[in-house]
């Protein structure tokens, strides 16, 4: 999948990766896609709550090697 | 989220409690949420310029100092810098400044002072209310 930029937040803990995913966000424009990787394994509910919450599309999440990355098109 | 108000009281003073009531409020800050904090007693010392960076483990929990350090949790300094920036409000208390002989230069920049009727016109209409 094409995304408009990567952001890695691996190796952060609560509550960073969404701090971060939210600064990053502030950037795109609507309608592209924000490609976060992170190893907080809480981060897989945060970041779907998170889409949720401010009205994104998470797209497409994947787990390998303790690495979680995740899709979110911007709302 | 653009809705959520988010009003929280801190009232303890260790490190725990600054990880609780920082955490809540970055959240919620980064889910779009209006969040206004209110320090009273103990909880002052998470904004006191001093304090907050070296705020101690609770009694008998001294040996979490290094799950904190391994899990690479952010420091409440930094907490409460993104915070800030993303305009969570923060009052002091000023009866509890009163009693315990601090000034407004003690806390951190940024900070407002107001009583408890200053939390209550806050919270009065909030979503969320949690107390740590």
């Amino acid at each position: 999948m094409k995304s408009t930029k990567v952001l890695d937040a691996k190796g952060l803990a609560c509550p960073m990766p969404i701090v971060r995913t939210k600064k990053a966000m502030e950037e795109l424009n609507s309608g592209d896609i924000l490609e976060v990787h992170t190893t907080d394994q809480g981060s897989k509910s945060d970041l779907t709550a998170w889409a949720k919450a401010g009205g994104h599309e998470l797209l497409k999440d994947t787990e390998e090697d303790n690495i979680l990355k995740f899709w979110v098109k911007k709302g | 989220m653009s809705n959520t108000k988010v009003a929280i009281i801190a009232a303890n003073g260790t490190l725990f409690d600054a990880y609780k009531v920082f955490n809540i409020a970055t959240a919620a800050a980064a889910s779009n949420a209006e969040v206004g904090i209110f320090f009273t007693f103990e909880g002052l010392n998470l904004i006191h310029q001093d304090k907050y960076k070296n705020l101690p483990l609770p009694e008998g929990k001294e040996d979490f100092k290094t799950g904190f350090e391994q899990a690479n949790v952010p420091s409440i300094k930094e907490l409460v810098a993104i915070a800030q920036e993303m305009g969570v409000k923060m009052i002091a208390c000023q009866m509890t400044m009163d009693v315990m002989k601090l000034e407004k230069k003690a806390f951190v920049e940024g900070i407002e002072v107001g009583g408890a009727a200053t939390f209550i016109e806050y919270a009065k209409d909030a979503n969320i209310s949690l107390s740590f």
